[in-house]
This record gives structure tokens, C-alpha cells and sequence, in this order.
């Protein structure tokens, strides 16, 4: 559990930075991490449909070919972190978008 | 915008799952119901089914060493007089190395039966029914993973025989938050394969 106490730790340190140093207003945090979810489930989505198009793409090989694919390729958490980098560059893009409209 | 509550939600809801997953025994409950209880009892076979294959340096993987051991274990028990290793041919045939390891351990070679047939689960099976059959197994005892273990059964049973659970464990129930995930992630993939076996009507 010592690297998650660390975690809380320098992320209060982080927030006294913030708040104390650069003037960031805490009231700014929750947009924040409401922003932080959004990738993240924009992340998760693209993580099911790679996945679905991978499997398909598996299942695909092993009927129009004669090599075996294996599903459990699939297991890989290489592509987790993918889609999540995925989904943070829609949600910056889609927040771009929505600044240039305001 | 609806769409982008819905995917914070989404977002949220992922978090609220990790840190269920990281610092809940949750994995652990959800591991025990996707498992089959261990029943070891005297058998006509013990089949040890394929777990990861051969590394290129021609040992056998962790999960594979893992189930050959348990294998041989029970055969030294005394439970049943026949061992039979699977596991498909790849850069070397997992049923094979098996076997030398079986033998090196003191099981005799004439109570050895490699199959190096299947890439699957399923085609594995399909692959032993005949030669279990030929050799008269009606009960055996199944070695694989934990959370393997209720779709291996389900196939074998299917198949004609009776299966007693003989399953390895993957991990002891953990206590900290990357085994748990761990055990989540094997849990959840077992999951999928359940949904992919029944929907293909393996099973």
C-alpha cells in the first residue's frame, strides 16, 4: 500500500502547489476531473471497439486462412493503454473544438 | 451535451471499478464464482490440458509448468494410472516437452499419453475424446487454471466423460492492489470466453 500513500501524498502536495504557488483556483479542480473522465471513458470506448474489431479481425484470419490466430492475442494490456491515449486525444481535440466556438 | 455525460459517466464508473477492483476483494468474489470447487478423488485418467506452450528457449511456460506439475503430483498420488498431456505443436510440441518432464519426474513412460493436437480448447478436447475413449477413461481428472476450469469442464463433460475439478491455482487470494487486478483481468477474459463459447455453441 506505500506507493498509494505516496500517490495521495504528492497529490496534496501537488494541490497546495497549485492552489498556493500558481494561483489556480480550487473551484477549477472538479471541471477538471470531469474532464479527466470524459477521456477516460472515451478511452474505455475505444478500448471495446478494439477489441471487437480485433476479434473480428482474429476470427476473420482463422476463416479465410490456414493459420491458426489466436483470441488470446487479444490479451495484451499494450492495447489498453493505447485506446486510452486514444480517447485523452478526442476528448482535447473535442475541447478544442468547443473553445473555438465559444 | 447528453453524449459527453454519458461518457464521463463512463469515465467515472471505470474509476469507481478500479479502485473496487484495486482495494476490494471483489476480484476474489468474482473469481469464486467463475471457478469449480477442487474434488480429487481416484480417477481413470488425469489430462492436463495445454496452458501457454513452449518458450523459445524450450522450456515449458509458467502456466504450463504449473499444470504439468499438479499433473504429476496426482500421478504420484496414486490417482489414476494414466497421465495425458496436451498441448498443440508449436515451435516444439507442449504435449512433448511434457512428457520428458513427466518422465524425468519418475512417472514411467508407459503411463504417459502426449496429444499435440488443437489450438483451442475446444479442438483439444475434440482431439482427446477418441484416444481417452480407445483407452477405456470414462472418469479423469482435469488439470487446468482456476478460472479456466468451468468451460475446460463443460467440454469434457459434453464430450462423454465424468470430470472431477483437479484446477491450479493462479494466484493465492490477494491482499494487494496489482494481484487483484491481475485477478481481475483473468476473471473478465475467462468471462468473455465463457459469452464467445456459448454464443459459438461450443458449450
Amino acid at each position: 500500500m506505500t506507493p498509494y500513500m505516496a500517490v495521495a501524498l504528492t497529490s496534496l502536495v501537488a494541490y497546495f502547489i497549485a492552489v498556493k504557488r500558481l494561483g489556480w483556483r480550487p473551484s477549477d479542480l472538479g471541471g477538471a476531473l470531469g474532464r479527466m473522465a470524459e477521456s477516460l471513458g472515451a478511452g474505455v470506448i475505444f478500448a471495446v471497439v478494439n477489441v471487437l474489431a480485433a476479434g473480428g479481425l482474429v476470427l476473420g484470419l482463422r476463416m479465410l486462412t490456414d493459420r491458426f490466430f489466436s483470441l488470446y492475442s487479444l490479451d495484451d494490456l499494450g492495447w489498453l493503454a493505447v485506446s486510452m491515449l486514444q480517447g485523452w486525444a478526442w476528448a482535447l481535440w473535442r475541447d478544442s473544438k468547443t473553445a473555438q466556438l465559444r | 451535451m447528453p453524449s459527453s455525460m454519458i461518457v464521463r459517466a463512463l469515465g467515472l464508473a471505470t474509476l469507481a471499478l478500479f479502485f473496487l477492483a484495486a482495494f476490494t476483494p471483489l476480484p476474489a468474489f468474482l473469481y469464486e464464482r467463475i471457478t469449480i470447487p477442487v474434488h480429487i478423488e481416484r480417477a481413470d485418467a488425469i489430462v492436463v490440458l495445454a496452458g501457454g506452450g513452449v518458450l523459445a528457449s524450450g522450456q515449458l511456460s509458467d502456466s504450463s509448468l504449473r499444470r504439468t506439475v499438479r499433473g504429476i503430483a496426482l500421478y504420484r498420488d496414486g490417482l489414476a494410472p494414466l497421465l495425458v498431456l496436451s498441448g498443440g505443436a508449436g515451435r516444439r510440441s507442449e504435449g512433448a516437452a511434457r512428457a520428458v518432464l513427466a518422465v524425468k519426474c519418475g512417472v514411467p513412460d508407459t503411463a504417459i499419453l502426449a496429444s499435440s493436437a488443437g489450438h483451442t480448447t475446444h479442438e483439444e478436447v475434440a482431439a482427446l475424446q477418441p484416444l481417452l475413449k480407445a483407452r477405456g477413461v470414462r472418469r479423469l481428472l482435469l488439470v487446468t487454471d482456476g478460472t479456466h476450469m468451468r468451460r475446460a469442464r463443460g467440454l469434457v463433460r459434453d464430450a462423454g466423460f465424468e470430470v472431477l475439478a483437479a484446477p491450479v491455482s493462479e494466484v493465492e487470494m490477494p491482499a494487494q492492489p496489482e494481484p487483484r487486478l491481475r485477478l481481475l483481468r483473468a476473471t473478465l477474459r475467462e468471462g468473455l470466453a465463457l459469452v464467445y463459447y456459448h454464443i459459438a455453441g461450443y458449450l
